[in-house]
Parts: structure tokens; sequence; C-alpha cells
């Protein structure tokens, strides 16, 4: 068959793509005659980065455990996510069935969406202190209008002729809703849960710059104070592989729940 | 069949104009239309002439500037699940299987899972889809999702069945086995149709009344009857009288099908 084959060639292109980034990686900081063509202090090499990785799993950072940094990391991302996708994907499902409820949260929503929330942070530090509640409420801040806004925005888009169906059908307003409008917005509010994993995790960096002790972004920050270029890359290496393992989940969720994303029928 | 002249449904003096103000557009004349029982009523007319809207309106979905459309002497108010409508495509439930999009009206009618599952299946036989009931829209061809929609459609029982051009995105072989397949089921149940098509060829085959309408603002220009919608022979088109009728419905469509380029050519 075709299309399997196809799928795997690019498997093998993703993976050579990443291979010649490695190779790339290992040519310029391994010394040729005596020494290599980058500094380990401006770009160590992967093998330094990985001894460097080891050592803080054993011994921790700054007197914390690395797993604590990645756990308290993991836990302002995964509290404000969750929190956001329980709140505002509902929010904008009522806003897309409802002309009242989008004219009064269409403003607020809107105006804060250009709003680059990390100019907030300050003012929310202000407000709720030092703690954990001000880092949460960031991130809530940047993905509240994407979430909410693409959920209303799949309601909007459902096809005509298949909310006119299922009325000639014989269906009530709850049964529209619950068996035709959510399902049919299922893949638009799954792809704006993905853009907004991205988002969450660049703005949990953002949140972890000012005013903490732990976490992998504060890791890489502090680290970089001290010129410890090995840290600053392991720190910057484990977020990717954060935002990218998370990415990785909600495609694998998205595959199985809306398998039918993109396709007509 | 029914007692001779009992009316189904009709559009009485339903007009429709699109907008407001000058930017308006009349859409439909005043029109005053009888669908006897048991008949199948096909409305054919140039694109633009309004015969999806009055569709629409018998429907439910759409309410007339004025005039009323009425279902056993009932006014039309909204959807009703005694009027099953199938669409031209786009309107299956893509995220439900095959079983689940035709048990769908069972279930919003009131009937339990198990009964609405018994339904659907019986229809999925009658439209010859019973292997791929477990499958999902998009696995099907055009021809065997509008079978789907066809089904899904009946599974209510409705008296009335409206089809706004359910074959016009099809190739012309599975059209052709498809309007075999719709005259048997026609002939099987005698339900009532309003069917909308763009064919000449379909409406002779399949029609026991065709109206033929005006270019827009829609109105009748002429009201047939032809006698092959009872006949079983594929090969009815190939008679004499089927293709005399045929190019009598082609010339009255074409001087249509002209006013409405000259409209397009005036905007």
């Amino acid at each position: 068959m075709k299309a399997p084959s196809r799928t795997q060639r690019s498997r093998w292109i993703n993976l050579a793509s990443f291979g010649a980034l490695l190779a790339f990686w290992v040519i310029v900081t391994t010394p040729f005659g005596d020494k290599p063509l980058v500094q380990p202090l401006f770009l160590p090499s992967p093998g330094s980065v990985w001894n460097t990785f080891i050592t803080l799993t054993q011994n921790g950072y700054q007197g914390k455990s690395l797993w604590y940094h990645l756990g308290i990391s993991l836990f302002r991302f995964g509290l404000a996510f969750t929190l956001t996708v329980l709140v505002a994907v509902p929010l904008g499902l009522w806003m897309g069935m409802n002309e009242t409820v989008k004219a009064v949260l269409d403003p607020p929503i809107e105006i804060s969406r250009p709003m680059p929330k990390l100019a907030l942070l300050p003012l929310l530090i202000i407000w709720f202190g030092i703690g954990e509640v001000a880092k949460v409420v960031i991130i809530v801040l940047a993905l509240f209008p994407i979430l909410s806004i693409s959920a209303m925005q799949a309601v909007r888009s459902v096809g005509r002729r298949k909310v006119q169906a299922a009325m000639a059908l014989g269906a009530s307003r709850t049964m529209i809703f619950r068996r035709v409008i959510f399902p049919a917005s299922l893949p638009g509010i799954f792809t704006s849960v993905r853009v907004s994993i991205g988002l969450g995790v660049t703005m949990l960096v953002g949140a972890e710059m000012i005013a903490t002790s732990a976490g992998i972004a504060f890791m890489a920050m502090s680290a970089s104070d001290f010129l410890l270029t090995n840290v600053v890359i392991v720190g910057a290496l484990m977020m990717a592989t954060l935002g990218y393992t998370l990415d990785l989940c909600a495609r694998a969720l998205e595959n199985r729940i809306v398998h039918w994303g993109g396709k007509e029928g | 069949m029914a007692p001779a002249g009992e009316i189904k449904a009709r559009f009485d003096a339903v007009s429709k104009r699109f907008g407001t103000g000058p930017e308006s557009v009349l859409a439909l004349e005043p029109i005053s239309l009888e669908i006897p029982k048991n008949a199948f009523v096909c409305l054919v007319g140039p694109s633009g002439c309004g015969k999806s809207t009055l569709l629409n309106i018998l429907a439910g979905f759409e309410t007339p500037t004025s005039g009323v459309a009425l279902m056993d002497e009932v006014p039309v108010v909204g959807p009703d699940p005694r009027r099953g409508v199938v669409f031209q495509q786009g309107a299956l439930f893509t995220w439900m299987t095959v079983q689940d999009n035709v048990a769908f009206g069972p279930l919003a009618t009131g009937k339990s899972p198990a009964e609405a599952v018994r339904i659907a299946d019986h229809y999925l036989e009658m439209v010859g889809l019973t292997s791929f009931s477990r499958r999902y829209p998009y696995e099907l061809s055009g021809g065997m999702q509008q079978r789907v929609g066809i089904a899904r459609a009946l599974a209510n029982d409705p008296q009335l069945l409206l089809m706004d051009e359910p074959f016009a995105a099809l190739d012309a072989q599975t059209r052709e086995l498809l309007q075999e397949e719709i005259k048997r089921i026609w002939q099987d149940t005698r339900k009532t149709v309003l069917w909308i098509t763009h064919s000449i060829e379909e409406a002779l085959f399949l029609a026991t009344d065709i109206v033929v309408m005006t270019a827009r603002p829609g109105r009748i220009k002429a009201r047939l009857s032809p006698q092959f919608a009872l006949n079983r022979d594929p090969a009815v088109v190939a008679s004499t009288e089927f293709v005399r009728m045929k190019a009598e419905i082609f010339g009255m469509l074409r001087d249509e099908a002209l006013a409405a380029q000259r409209q397009e050519a005036a905007i």
C-alpha cells in the first residue's frame, strides 16, 4: 500500500533530520586538534550535557532535586491548563450557542487577546503575591482567549445542514447540542488545545522568570547567572521534551477521539 | 392508494423575500401548490429559482415572507419528525457510525435504544447497507452516504419526504442505480415525496407530478403528470413518450435558464 510507506518515509526523514542536528552539535563541540570549533562556555558537547543531566538527577539543583523542579513546573502548567480548559471551553461553547452571551463576553476576551500577558506579571505579583497563584493566573490569562474563542468558532462553523437534519429528525435542543454540535466542534477544540500546550509551556518559562526558587525554567534562568551553560541547556531541553511529550499525548488523544476530523460524510 | 384528491401538503400563496429594503431579493412570488397524498412531486427549475427555498419552508427551516405551508391542513411552524429531509451532501453525522446515524431519529422521537437499533437495521437493509452499519460515513462512497441519508430520513417513518437534490453530487452510474432504488422504495412505501432536481430525466423517471418553475422570482410555469413512476423497467427512458416529454420540459427550462442568465448579467 502506498499510504503507510509514505508515512514511513516521513518517519525516516524526521529521524535523519534529528540525527543531522545532533551530528552538527557533536561536530562543532568535539575538539579537533587542541580545541573545539565552539567553546564549551557557549555550547557544551552533548556528552557533557548528558553528564550534567545525570549529575543533576543525583544531586539536584540549589538544594532541590531535579524531579522537584520538574514536578513544580508540571504542577503549574497542569493546574493552569486544566483550569482553563474546564472553564474556557464550556464558556466558548456557550458563546457559540447564544448571541447574548457572545455579546457580553466578546469585548473583554477580544481586548485581552493581543495583550502581552508577561507584561502583566509584575502586576499579578502585586495582586496575588509571589506564590503559585500569580504563576498559574498568568498562564490561564494567556490560554483563556485562545481556548474560548476557538470553541466559539468551532460551534459557529458546525454545518447548518447537520443541525437542520437533527432538527428534522425530531431532536430536542439538548440532544442537538450533546450529539451534534458538541461532537462536531471537537476537532476545532482539539486544534486549539494543541496550540495552547505550546503557548502554555512558553508562558510557564515567563512565569518562572521572576520571584521563584523552583521550576525547570527557574533552574535554567538562575544557571545562566552563574554561566552554567550545561544546566541552561539541560533546562531548555527538558522544557522542549515536556512540550513535545504533551503535544504527542494530545495528538494521540485527538486521533482516538476525533477520528473523523477533517473528513466529510 | 389514497382517495383521489386527498392532499398531503400544500403551499398557500407562499412568497419569500431575502433581506429588507432596496437590497432585498424576491426569491419566490406567491406560490400555491398542492402535493397529493402518495404523490412523487418533482420540482425542476433553473438555479436560483427558489425551489430549495420552497422545500426549506415546508421543512420548517425557513419562514415564508407571506402565505403559509401546510401539512394535513396544519400550518408548518418548524421542523417536525413527520417530515423527513434528505440533503445533497454534508448532512450526515460524521462522528457516528452508519447505524447510529440511522438510529438517531428513532432515539430522538422517544424509542428505546434497542428499538432504535432494530429500526436502523431494518432501513439499512432496505438500502442495502447492512454490512456497513459499523462503518463511519467518511469510509463510504458518495452513493452509499446518500443511502445512509435516505435510510436515516425513512427511520422516523415520516409521512412526507423532502429531498433537496439528493443525487446531484453523484456520478451518472451511481445516480441511475439510486434512482431505480428510490423508485422501488417509493413504490413499496408510498410515502408522499417532494423532490428537487436539476435533471429532467430524473424527474420524468421518478415523478408522478413535475412542477416546472421559472427563473427568479420563482413562479410555477407548468405542471405535468408523467406516467413512468409506476413503471419498474429502467428502459422507459428510451420510450417515445419519455423522449417527447423530455424535449418539452427541456424547451421550457432552456427559456428560463436564458432568462436567469440575463438576470445575472444585469446584476
